[in-house]
């Protein structure tokens, strides 16, 4: 009997071919438009979070307790912290999730040329660890990164050698307070004093981000740790980057419970930068506001193609009724309609919104077109968005289709099982 | 409880429209016996098909009581009434009717499949009897390939194929023309005579009315003449 509505439901179908291919591409293409937003929302998303990531803390960072809300300075981790955090990176399961791990050394400064000084954010790193972590190394626009065979070298952002009137290779001298002892011969010399050393500019970066740019310096971290007089290798932060964003907390938790009775804090990049973990949910919600809208206007108009189907069909279904068909019955051979055109429409739609989905993940979509005035050299938003499509979200979006299709058929079925014998079979 | 095929007391069905009231059945009795092959004939608006709609469970009468196969049909529920039709009553509408998606042979065994019947078992009733009836070849084609009266035929099939105790057809030659007519009523005079079912017609039609074995005439929602004839269509009394 239900092999029997079946063939009836897909028969129907085809009753009006053209109608049913236009109301099967309509719903074929509010999921094909789903993927391709999703894609390219999980995408931007992904080069965001990778960009921001790269560009500040990492997927996750090990600092001292308190220092994301206070950012002092004076906050470092306990000594053998960076040590014991490098001990367990080892172990095989966290190291094939990890890309890349940076210590670092934070404090403010002031960084004078022969033409002006500014207030800086000092970054002591280790060239080639931070290399595998950070974007800055990258995004050189003159002269060469930090290395080992220059200690006093030092990397500063475009905006600030613009201000400084600083090219590679010229002085600078940098101020800071220092946050302890430099050492044991030099016992006066304590915390809070004012400590300066000469520097020379080995190259200068650019990340588009203006507070980087206009800020930010880096510099060999023993330079930096012999400046700010911290001693034992002691540093604010240890960043990771990880291979996958998913892991994150997996390894904050690992990583956190690896250190637990020590005065550290393990913050998942989410925490780190909560700013921009709430800048993708906000976009994240009003995609799905947009998809909702989208998806409403589809359903509409499917319900619309439904019920009318239903509607110029009562005397044939007067006749099923008449002939002992039962209203479940007549209502299951509507929904399976419906369930066969949504069938139709998700094979259109997948094979459509996959495609284009594919394209975008390859080729990506181009958006320097919107920069009118010229593409910076580099942007933390990149403008060229490679769209990213997991199988979960393809299982979710076409979940959602299928069974927005199938509530909407509902009411055309209720329709259908409540026709009226025998005014339905009145000829007209 | 009767022997009756169909057993009409007092049968009354009024039609509302806000405050407008029209009569459509004033107190009918009638019985029919099985295997008769009678016609329900009158002009336009006096009653025969709200007759038909009560004897097949359509519709329900205000007032009276309906026997059909044994049942009062004022006592059964809705599905009751469908459960009733599928296994016991046989529909053949003015205008075919068949399912515009479903071939000849499908649309004959559209009531077997509701029945549950089995494929093969469906197929072979229905091959007999479109080889019965002349449709034989034509078993694969959809509605649309087939002449108004094929199709009428196939309506003929679909009703017959349950074996049904009583098969209703209301106006089934006013759509087609007199050699069709001729034809379908052959072959329905043909299933009564073999099979014994029961067919009640309603009609305009002087041809149906010739070729019944019992004519009643109605008018504003009465009978005003019940004459049964012979074989041949001679009056008998």
């Amino acid at each position: 009997m239900a092999l029997g509505i079946v063939k009836i439901s897909w028969r129907n179908l085809w009753r009006n071919p053209r109608g049913t291919l236009l109301t099967a591409l309509a719903l074929g293409l509010g999921l094909a438009l789903l993927l391709i937003s999703l894609g390219l929302l999980d995408g931007g998303h992904e080069q965001t979070i990778a960009n921001g990531v790269r560009l500040g803390p990492g997927h996750v960072v090990v600092q001292a307790k308190g220092y994301q809300n206070t950012s002092s300075d004076d906050l470092l981790l306990p000594a053998g912290v960076v040590s014991a955090i490098e001990q367990f990176l080892e172990s095989r399961s966290i190291k094939q999730m990890v890309q890349g791990v940076s210590p670092r050394i934070l404090a403010t400064g002031l960084l004078t040329s022969s033409a002006d000084s500014a207030g800086v954010r000092i970054m002591g790193v280790v060239p080639e660890s931070e290399e595998a972590v950070s974007l800055i190394p990258h995004r050189i626009v003159a002269g060469s990164y930090l290395s080992a065979d220059r200690p006093s070298g030092v990397v500063i952002g475009a905006d600030l050698a613009s201000k400084l009137a600083l090219k590679t290779g010229s002085k600078v001298v940098l101020m800071t307070q220092s946050l302890g002892p430099r050492a044991p011969a030099e016992k006066d010399a304590g915390k809070d004093e004012m400590q300066s050393t000469l520097l020379r500019v080995s190259g200068i970066f650019r990340t588009g981000l203006p507070v980087i740019d206009t800020s930010t310096i880096q510099l060999p971290l023993p330079a930096a740790q012999t400046l700010l007089g911290v001693t034992g290798n002691q540093v604010t932060q240890v960043a990771l980057l990880l291979r996958k964003e998913g892991d994150s907390s997996k390894v904050a938790g690992a990583l956190l419970k690896q250190l637990s009775g020590t005065p550290v804090e393990v913050l998942t990049w989410r925490q780190s930068l909560p700013m921009l973990a709430q800048i993708l949910g906000l976009d994240h919600a009003f995609n799905y506001v947009m998809n909702t809208v989208i998806l409403a206007m589809v359903g509409l108009g499917i319900l619309n193609t439904i019920l009318m189907r239903v509607l110029e069909r009562r005397y044939e279904f007067g006749v099923c009724k008449a002939l002992g068909v039962r209203p479940r019955q007549l209502a299951l051979m509507v929904v399976g309609e419906s369930l066969a055109l949504t069938a139709l429409s998700l094979v259109l739609g997948l094979a459509a919104g996959l495609s284009v989905q594919h394209y975008f993940a390859t080729a990506g979509l181009d958006l320097r077109w919107v920069f009118t005035a010229g593409l910076p050299p580099a942007l933390v938003f990149d403008p060229i968005l490679y769209s990213r499509l997991s199988l979960n979200r393809i299982a979710w979006s076409v979940s959602i289709v299928f069974m927005m299709a199938t509530s909407i058929s509902f009411y055309p079925a209720f329709k259908a099982a409540r026709t009226d014998l025998p005014d339905s079979l009145k000829v007209l | 409880m009767t022997d009756w095929a169909v057993d009409l007391k007092g049968v009354q069905k009024t039609y509302r429209n806000g405050p407008i009231e029209v009569p459509a059945l004033r107190g009918v009795s009638l019985r029919i016996a099985a295997g008769e092959f009678t016609a329900a004939a009158g002009p336009s608006g006096s009653g025969k098909t709200t007759l038909l709609n009560v004897i097949g469970g359509l519709d329900r009468a205000d007032a009276g009581e309906i026997w059909v196969a044994g049942q009062n049909l004022q006592l059964l529920s809705s599905g009751e009434l469908a459960a009733l039709r599928l296994q016991r009553i046989g529909f053949v509408f003015q205008t075919y009717n068949l399912l515009p998606v479903l071939t000849a042979l499908e649309n004959a065994e559209f009531t077997l499949l509701l029945q549950g019947m089995g494929a093969h078992e469906r197929k072979q009733k229905v091959e007999k009897l479109f080889l019965e009836i002349g449709l034989a070849g034509l078993k694969d084609r959809r509605p649309a390939q087939l002449s108004g009266g094929q199709q009428q035929r196939v309506a003929v099939a679909r009703a017959m194929v349950t074996e049904p105790a009583l098969v209703l057809a209301d106006e089934p030659t006013a759509n087609l023309d007199s050699a069709s007519a001729i034809a379908l009523l052959d072959v329905m005079e043909h299933l009564n005579r073999t099979t014994g079912t029961t067919f009640i017609f309603s009609t305009h039609d002087p041809q149906v009315m010739e070729r019944a074995h019992r004519l009643i005439r109605l008018r504003d929602g009465q009978i005003v003449n019940d004459e049964t004839r012979s074989r041949q269509g001679t009056a008998v009394a």
